[in-house]
């Protein structure tokens, strides 16, 4: 479903995704980890062709995402970690509007809203303002915009900022969801646990490289840590013992 | 007073830290402000000294004209200030980011007060403060002010300053203690344009051009006496008037009173303000919180008619466009913009429905063609003006939601491309409707009205081009306020390219134009050389607009298209 070949992205004289290469399979959920300005939220705009890389290709669902971004991005639904959205539009109407931008705006659209509006407990705010929602909200509300084309692949940057418990929940079932029927989640975080519990593979990014990927197991063999959380295996890869131990103290 | 120094200092870095970044393209943003401003300050300076000059020629009005003019400056002024510090106090301590964090240190109030009362009157004064130099030195050098006029003079500034700012501070409590802060912003802005254009209208219906006509001289003994009434002597800026007259008029009064008056009243309202902040600012603080929803006017109608009239459009550019007109008639930044477009138009139309043209020595034909032609210039600046408001920032209005255009199939090209239609059109009708009116109340030619009719409809292609296409090349996503994306330098670069190119077809046009009234006049018809030179400045034009409307176009395309979000 994505390739990533060789991408690199430059900042001037600063490297911020240092030739990297991928392969995310249709069905699977992809997580993609990494501290602080390692280069994860610059990947995934690339991927939802916000920037465009300096150089290497990004392939989706077959297509050059240079050579057809219109063809790559109508499988797409993306969802950025800051739902920055047209606060005087109402909820209903920025969806009408998302699925107009998708060509999709007549059979059975109003039903899959309706749908949408439910299943991310938004029906009862559908004719509200979007500037009178709370970031939690809007979050959902991204979420919801970015099915109603039902795409092949969701891209999404932390998606649990912002979400109450409820909300997080949600999310993970949907995303468990759309991947049992066929659909692809590519997704960057920052929470280990949520990593570990629902996705299908791993990559670990630090400093713009790709440091290690593949399954949970595969990371401990790799890292040699066997039988460890995905916490120990993440801060044994990324070199941060020194803040496991710092954690840990603080836990106590 | 640490407390003071370290709110205040983190201020000044981020100006500081603001300024030494952006390298040589912000460097010459700064020439080209500073350049304008010292510009304006020049004119300023050059029109107060001369207008001063003549009023201390004529004898016995002369004086008192200059000392009405000084009472309605620092009148003026004052009511600019007490607006500009209004506006400044509720972003400084109501709607700050840096609020949430501050108000909840263990500072004291006083402090905290202070240091919010320092950065709202250093804010919201330097400007007034700025541009009301050249008007100062203008009077002080046309009357020979001694120095003790300047040192009066900043004696009295200060404590002016600190009541308007004492007094917008404590307004700014009272009325989010009333109203909901967020609110509040747009209904200050909105009542003040208003009134702004309530009176400029008011002034405008008055005609008065009459008081040039000697049948309304009576008027003058009335003007004399009106100019004798006091001003009302419980404002502030005629004590500030009474504190300097007599360094400039010698009129000997007692300015020691007056400026003891001002301090003591500016510094009374520093104090009054810090018991009003301590007592209702936390309350005023939180509700300010609170208040973050917006209700929705909505007419359902309304919006079953806007969705109709575009429904055979196909669905992306359907969506794009009703998007743009929801949000553009729900923010309430644009009323007042729309007011004072309005308001141009209306004071355009009646100018020259008043125009006494049978007066002239010229003959009226001509003449009435030679102002239709000018009409058309200035019909056409007009329509640059409003396009400098809503069409070039109507890229730069994505915002930060730009992200969701940019991650959907939809081609650049297409969202371009609509915005450009419904500029055009939203630009073409106030267009023609001005040209046609104005050349109708004249009783212009046909042939002119005709010329005038095609070359707006020709000149608003490239206008709106140009608005769009710069408004792509430098796009602001990032503003809070859509006023602030046209008086930006792109703002700034848009208007001279599009008064130049306005300016060159007026030009281009001019002699063909000529020289068919010219024939016409004398009845000799026009000659074959005439002809081809007609035919090739209006080739030109045509190709110049060509060009407006191209050009702009493209070059935002390719630059919006590299924009990364």
């Amino acid at each position: 479903m994505i390739t990533l070949n060789t991408v690199s992205k430059r900042y001037g004289d600063f490297i911020a995704v240092d030739a990297i290469g991928l392969e995310v399979k249709p069905g699977e959920i992809f997580g993609f980890l990494g501290p602080n300005g390692a280069g994860k939220t610059t990947t995934i705009k690339m991927l939802a062709g916000l920037i465009q890389p300096t150089s290497g290709t990004v392939t989706i669902d077959g297509w050059d995402l240079a050579q057809h971004p219109i063809r790559a991005k109508r499988v797409v639904g993306f969802i950025p970690d800051r739902p920055f959205l047209y606060e005087k539009l109402t909820a209903l109407e920025f969806l009408r509007f998302i699925a107009g931008l998708y060509n999709c705006s007549s059979n059975g659209v109003e039903q899959r809203i309706t749908y949408l509006f439910r299943l991310f407990d938004l029906t009862e705010w559908q004719n509200e303002l979007i500037e009178s929602f709370s970031h939690g909200m809007k979050q959902r509300l991204v979420m919801a915009s970015a099915f109603i084309h039902q795409p092949k692949l969701i891209i999404v940057d932390e998606p649990m900022v912002g979400l109450d418990p409820r909300g997080a929940r949600l999310v993970k079932e949907v995303f468990r969801g759309f991947c049992a029927q066929g659909g692809t989640v590519f997704m960057s975080t920052h929470t280990l646990e949520i990593a570990e519990e629902v996705c299908d593979r791993i990559a670990i990014i630090q400093r713009g490289k790709i440091i290690a990927a593949g399954t949970i197991k595969e990371l401990r063999e790799k890292s040699g840590s066997e039988g460890s959380t995905l916490d120990s295996i993440f801060f044994k890869l990324i070199g941060g013992e020194e803040v496991q131990k710092v954690v840990e103290a603080l836990r106590l | 007073m640490d407390e003071i120094k370290t709110l205040l200092s983190a201020k000044i870095r981020s100006y500081k830290n603001a300024s030494q970044r952006g390298g040589k393209r912000k460097l010459l943003r700064a020439i080209i402000f500073f350049s304008m401003a010292l510009l304006f300050w020049l004119g300023t300076f050059f029109v107060f000294f001369k207008v001063l000059s003549y009023f201390s020629s004529i004898e016995v009005i002369g004086t008192l004209l200059s000392s009405k003019l000084l009472s309605m400056v620092f009148l003026t002024f004052f009511s600019l200030l007490i607006f500009s510090n209004v506006i400044t106090a509720l972003s400084t301590v109501f709607l700050s980011d840096d609020l949430q964090l501050l108000n909840a240190l263990p500072l004291s109030r006083p402090q905290f007060y202070a240091a919010r009362f320092i950065e709202t009157t250093v804010n919201s004064s330097w400007t007034v403060l700025f541009f009301s130099f050249p008007v100062f030195l203008a009077y002080g050098m046309v009357y020979s002010a001694s120095l003790s006029y300047y040192l009066t003079l900043a004696g009295v500034i200060i404590p002016f300053l600190l009541i308007a700012a004492g007094a917008g501070i404590m307004l700014i409590l009272l009325l989010v203690s009333i109203f909901p802060a967020r609110r509040l912003k747009d209904i200050i802005l909105l009542v003040s344009i208003v009134l702004v254009v309530g009176v400029f209208l008011f002034i405008r219906f008055l005609q008065p051009e009459r008081l040039v006509d000697p049948e309304s001289f009576y008027l003058v003994m009335d003007y004399i006496s009106n100019l004798k009434a006091p001003t009302s002597p419980i404002i502030p800026s005629q004590w500030a008037v009474n504190a300097i007259a007599p360094f400039l008029f010698d009129t000997g009064e007692d300015w020691w009173l007056f400026i003891l008056v001002l301090w003591s009243t500016g510094l009374a309202f520093v104090v009054m303000g810090e018991w009003l902040f301590e007592r209702i600012y936390y309350d005023a603080w939180s509700k300010a919180q609170e208040a973050k929803t917006a209700r929705l006017t909505r007419s359902k109608l309304m919006n079953r008619l806007i969705e109709l009239l575009f429904k055979p459009l196909p669905s992306q550019i359907r969506v794009v466009i009703l998007k743009d007109l929801r949000i553009f008639l729900r923010d309430t930044n644009q009323w007042p913009q729309l007011f004072l477009i309005g308001a141009l138009i209306i004071i355009y139309i009646y100018n020259f429905s008043v125009l006494p043209l049978e007066r002239s020595p010229m003959p009226t034909f001509y003449l009435q063609n030679l102002i239709s032609f000018i009409n058309l210039g200035l019909a056409a600046f007009v329509i640059a003006a409003v396009a400098v408001r809503f069409t070039f920032p109507s890229i730069s209005l994505e915002g930060r939601a730009f992200w969701i255009l940019k991650s959907s199939p939809l081609k650049l090209r297409t969202l371009v491309w609509s915005k450009f239609w419904v500029n055009f059109f939203f630009l073409l009708i106030p267009a023609e409707l001005l040209i046609i009116t104005t050349d109708l109340l004249m009783n212009a030619t046909p042939f002119m009205i005709w010329l005038s009719a095609i070359t707006i409809a020709g000149m608003t292609f490239g206008i709106t081009s140009l608005g769009i296409g710069f408004g792509a090349c430098f796009p602001r996503f990032n503003v809070e306020n859509v006023s602030q994306i046209s008086t930006g330098f792109g703002g700034m670069l848009y208007m001279i390219v599009a008064i130049s190119f306005v300016g060159l077809v007026v030009i281009l046009e001019a002699r063909p134009v000529y020289l068919f009234f010219i024939s016409k006049t004398r009845g000799f018809p026009l000659t074959g050389v005439e002809h081809l030179e007609i035919m090739g400045l209006f080739t030109i034009a045509f190709l110049l607009n060509i060009l407006a409307f191209i050009v702009p176009m493209r070059l935002g395309l390719k630059k919006l298209a590299t924009i990364e979000m």
